[in-house]
Formats: C-alpha cells, sequence, structure tokens
C-alpha cells in the first residue's frame, strides 16, 4: 500500500516533465524544419497549403534555377566570397591563437598577465560594440571594401586564445615541459614537437567555433564591405531581399523571379553549412561551451 | 668538471629567462598584433576621435557628446533596449535554468538527444534569423499560425505589433542563445557532487525541493554569469532591428538601438565624430562588466 503513493507521484511528475520537454522541443524544432520544408515549396503553396505540407523536387529545382541566376550568378560570388572570408579568417585565428594560448600557459615572463587579463577583456566585451570603431580606423588605413581588411578583423578572437590556454594548462602538464627542456629541448621546439602534436582536438574547437563567427558574419562585413561583388553570403541574402521585395510581395515592383521560395532557399544556404557542422562536432562543442563558461 | 661560481650561474639563469621571454613574445606574436589592431588601436582611436570635428579636422572637446545626449533620439533608443535586455535576461534565466533542470533528471542519453534539438536554432544567426522570423510572424505562411489566428493576427503587421518589437527580439535572441547556455548549466548539474544530491535524496527531497534547495543555489553562480553575459551581448543589439525592414518599408527601425544610432551618424550623415562619441559610450558598461568579471569573481583562470 505504501509503495503505490510514491509511485504513482514519480509517474505524474515524469509525465510533467515530459509535457513541458515536448512544447521546448516543438518551440526550438518547428523553426528550422519548417525552413527546410518551405525550400521544396512555391509561392502558392506557402500561402494556401498547411504549414508543414512538402512541396516537390520540381518545384524546388525551379526555384532553384531562379535563385542561382539572380543577377549573373550573384549567388555564386558570394559564397565564394564567404569561403574565402571564411577560410581566411580560420587560418590566421589558428596560426594566432594556438601559439599564443601556449606561451601564455607554459612560460613566465614579463607582461603575461597584463595579456592575460586584455584577453579576457576582449573576450567578454561583445564584439558588436567594436565594431564602428574598428571601421573608423579601417577608413583611416583605407582598408575598408577589400578583403584584406575583413579577414584580419575577423581573425582576431581572443576566446580562442583562451581556450587554447585552458587546454594546455590543464592538458600538458608543466613538468614534462620542464624536463623536456632539461633534456635539451627549446622553448620552440618544445611547442612544435610536443604542443602542436597534441593539439588536434583543440584545433577542431578553435576552429569550429571561428568558423561559425566567420560564416554568420554579417555586422563586421555589412559596415566594411560596400562593394555588391565583395559581400558575403549574409550580406547578400539581405542585398537580394531588398532588391526584390522578397518578403514584400504586395508592394515589390520589379520582375525579379526571386519570390518567398528563392529567399527561403537563400536562407537555408546561409544556415546549412553551419548546421552540418554543428552535427558533426557536438562533442567539441560542449567541452567548449563549458571551458568558456566555468570557474577556474 | 670546474664548477660555476654563483656569478656565473646567475647570468647563466638571467640569459635562459631572457631567452624565454623572446620566444614567448614571437609565438605571442600574430595575436598581438591582432590584438593592437583590432582592439587596442580602435577603441583609443574612437576615443580620440570623439573630441574632434571630424568634418574639419579641430579640436572642440564635448561637442560630439553634447550632441549624441541630446538627440532626441537617444533616451527612446536607451528605453527600448533596456527592455528588450530586461526582457530577454528573464527569459534566459527562467527558461533555461527550468530546461536545464528538467533535464537533468532524465537519463543521459534522452538528455542528450532533447539538449541537441535545443542546440540546433544557436546555428542560424545574422540575417538568416531575421528572415526566418520575418516568415514565423507572418500568420499566412508560419508554422506558429495557428497561435496567431486564436488572438486575431491575420497579417504579419497585426503580429508585429501585437507582439512588439521588444518581445520579438527577446524571443530570437532566446530561442538563438538558451540551447548553448542549456548545455553550460547541464555540465555544471553534472559536475555536482552526487554524495550531496545522494544524501538529499536519502533525506526525502522531492525532485522540487531538491531543485530549488539544493541544485539552484549550486549552480547559481553559472545562471548570474549567463545573465551578466547575455546583459552584455543585449545592449549592443543592431542586426535585428536593422533588418526588420527586409519585410517592407512600415516596419523599418532605423534608430531603435543604441548602437544603430551611432552607426546612423557614421553611415547617414558621415559624421564620424558623433558616432565614435557614441561607441565610446557604449564601451563603458560592458568594460566595466568586463572587470568586474575577472577581478570581483572567480569565474575565469588567470592563473
Amino acid at each position: 500500500m505504501n509503495t503505490l503513493l510514491p509511485k504513482n507521484k514519480l509517474r505524474l511528475s515524469s509525465f510533467v516533465i515530459w509535457s513541458i520537454l515536448a512544447f521546448f522541443i516543438v518551440i526550438y524544432g518547428l523553426p528550422l524544419l519548417w525552413l527546410f520544408i518551405a525550400g521544396t515549396r512555391s509561392e502558392s503553396s506557402l500561402i494556401s497549403d498547411p504549414p508543414l505540407a512538402l512541396g516537390t523536387f520540381a518545384v524546388m529545382k525551379e526555384t532553384f534555377v531562379n535563385l542561382a541566376g539572380y543577377n549573373n550568378f550573384q549567388m555564386l560570388t558570394w559564397a565564394m566570397n564567404s569561403v574565402i572570408y571564411t577560410v581566411g579568417s580560420v587560418t590566421l585565428t589558428l596560426v594566432s591563437c594556438i601559439p599564443a594560448g601556449y606561451a601564455l600557459a607554459m612560460s613566465e615572463f614579463k607582461g603575461r598577465k597584463l595579456i592575460l587579463i586584455m584577453t579576457l577583456v576582449a573576450m567578454i566585451t561583445p564584439s558588436q560594440a567594436i565594431i564602428l570603431p574598428i571601421f573608423l580606423e579601417m577608413s583611416l588605413l583605407g582598408l575598408t571594401n577589400t578583403y584584406m581588411g575583413l579577414i584580419l578583423a575577423s581573425s582576431f578572437f581572443p576566446f580562442g586564445v583562451y581556450l587554447s590556454y585552458i587546454y594546455y594548462t590543464t592538458s600538458l602538464p608543466k613538468s614534462v615541459v620542464e624536463s623536456a627542456r632539461i633534456d635539451g629541448c627549446g622553448h620552440f621546439q618544445c611547442f612544435v614537437h610536443m604542443a602542436l602534436p597534441l593539439a588536434k582536438p583543440l584545433l577542431a574547437l578553435v576552429a569550429f567555433f571561428s568558423f561559425v563567427n566567420n560564416w554568420n558574419n554579417y555586422f563586421l562585413a555589412f559596415v566594411l564591405i560596400s562593394d555588391d561583388d565583395k559581400q558575403n553570403l549574409p550580406v547578400g541574402l539581405t542585398t537580394l531581399i531588398n532588391s526584390s521585395g522578397a518578403l514584400n510581395p504586395q508592394a515589390a515592383a520589379n520582375n525579379l523571379p526571386i519570390g518567398q521560395p528563392e529567399a527561403i532557399q537563400a536562407a537555408i544556404l546561409v544556415v546549412l553549412p553551419i548546421i552540418l557542422v554543428f552535427l558533426v562536432s557536438q562533442k567539441y562543442v560542449r567541452s567548449g561551451l563549458n571551458a568558456g563558461a566555468e570557474k577556474g | 668538471m670546474p664548477s660555476l661560481t654563483k656569478q656565473e650561474r646567475d647570468v647563466r639563469k638571467r640569459k635562459a629567462a631572457r631567452r624565454q621571454t623572446l620566444i614567448s613574445y614571437i609565438l605571442l606574436l600574430p595575436y598581438l598584433a591582432l590584438m593592437v589592431m583590432f582592439a587596442v588601436f580602435p577603441v583609443l582611436y574612437a576615443f580620440g576621435l570623439s573630441f574632434f570635428d571630424t568634418f574639419e579636422n579641430v579640436f572642440w572637446g564635448l561637442t560630439n557628446y553634447r550632441e549624441a545626449l541630446n538627440d532626441y533620439r537617444l533616451v527612446p533608443a536607451i528605453w527600448n533596449v533596456t527592455q528588450y535586455v530586461l526582457v530577454w535576461v528573464s527569459m534566459m534565466v527562467i527558461g533555461v535554468t527550468l530546461l536545464a533542470l528538467l533535464l537533468d533528471t532524465l537519463s543521459e542519453r534522452p538528455a542528450a538527444i532533447v539538449r541537441s534539438i535545443y542546440f540546433m536554432p544557436g546555428a542560424i544567426a545574422s540575417s538568416a534569423v531575421v528572415v526566418l522570423w520575418l516568415f514565423l510572424l507572418d500568420p499566412l505562411v508560419s508554422p506558429f499560425s495557428f497561435v496567431f489566428e486564436a488572438v486575431g493576427w491575420d497579417n504579419r503587421q497585426s503580429t508585429i505589433s501585437g507582439l512588439g518589437e521588444v518581445w520579438i527580439f527577446a524571443l530570437m535572441g532566446f530561442l538563438g542563445n538558451s540551447g548553448g547556455w542549456i548545455v553550460v548549466l547541464g555540465g555544471a548539474l553534472s559536475g555536482l557532487s552526487r554524495d550531496i544530491i545522494e544524501a538529499a535524496r536519502i533525506d526525502g527531497a522531492n525532485p522540487w525541493q531538491m531543485a530549488t534547495r539544493i541544485k539552484i543555489p549550486m549552480i547559481s553562480k553559472t545562471i548570474t554569469l549567463m545573465a551578466i553575459m547575455t546583459l552584455a551581448v543585449g545592449m549592443q543589439i543592431f542586426v535585428e532591428p536593422q533588418l526588420m525592414s527586409l519585410a517592407g518599408g512600415q516596419f523599418d527601425k532605423p534608430d531603435w538601438s543604441v548602437t544603430q544610432l551611432a552607426y546612423f551618424y557614421a553611415f547617414r550623415f558621415g559624421d564620424f565624430g558623433v558616432a565614435a562619441a557614441i561607441s565610446t559610450l557604449s564601451l563603458v558598461l560592458p568594460l566595466i562588466i568586463a572587470f568586474t568579471l575577472i577581478f570581483a569573481t572567480r569565474f575565469y583562470k588567470i592563473d
């Protein structure tokens, strides 16, 4: 008799828990699910069919052809630009962050603490806060509207240095490095022969966060790049929608074949690479998020 | 082998230390160059510029600040951002804590799957978020149209004015950012001592008491960190209001947030001085937050 009550209670509480979780699964999952399904549907289907009705392959293809043909294959230019900006910045980020994190973790030198503190300040301060100052500086240097300017500006990644610093302090015992040094391994050699080979998970982690930031880079690209043909995909997406009025069909005064389905597919193009990378690298991301947020 | 004198040893030690310092700085060089170029210099330059008439290049003291502070759009923009930050931070604190605690009661596999689903919307960022939301807010196409119809909103205009920008931007922020923090809080919860949890259970604590009396107090530091970081990011809101005009001129909000105002001065008026003044002012709070987090708490490891 006595055991009956808690058991029922337990079932009730797990029912409540699962109902709340399921409600939020719908809230979180539905927008993305809708976006990907909507990419297969026609303008009229979007409006008259139920929200999650599937379209057809033919419609999807037609939409894609319209999108690809927009302004002389400009989507392709933007996609290429996105690849150039992202590859350039991720590479420079790795080259600058990993050795910096190693140096901060493994040796004592004058100025070390100051550099660490400045790294944290830069990491905690939201990057949006400094975009206009960067624009003002780049105008002074004449680096606005250049590939180099945007790549360099997006390569400064203090979070990557902090991750590297934490990684090396926790995974590479100082005593190991010291004994290697006694055996005649120079500071620089230690980095190349011991720290770098150990750094594979770290490289993946820093590359992941840097990739996501750079592929999604809107504000900085929007401010620094004025030339249509040098824009990246996130800025291009807004150019496409603004020029075609795709999201405002009643007022669109042009005969571009760019409507809501095309805008949706363009948004999918922006989002898809990130989703794929998210799916592949969830494990890494978790450890990184925890390293970035937890107290030491 | 002749033993070295103390002096000779000292000289060697100092030489080695100097060499180590040199090599450390060589390893740090690319990063430091980027830091100077994209953090230190822009901040100082904007600060300097904020005291100049940037059209004539003459020093005019606090005139830019006076102009910025007297702009009739500034107070409404600050009010918008304040409301937005309050709503967003509250949503995050309540929603993320609740979901993390609920997930903590599940066994590992289902919890991991649900957590991944919550994490996915974080993949959509920048302009794509706003584009997606402009569809979600349009009752004609939205998968949430049944909700809008129930309250009688039948077009995008009525949904947007019904919900209000503050709530819309806060919901956008919640959907995109809560998943990552649910992972972080999940990590903090799984790091709690199992002994304490077990002891509380033996003492007869029910799940509610377990959550409110044991788990929440033990992860309150991480929750505070989330609130502070959300606040710092929220104050800089730019992209969401800036891109509302994608749905048409009637949704245009060019001066909704403070960051937009700075942008407005730089790009519509070409007045870099006032833009620099607003940027400098907007940096004060994030910098205070950063220094407080570093020196007054133990969230970050510096040694």
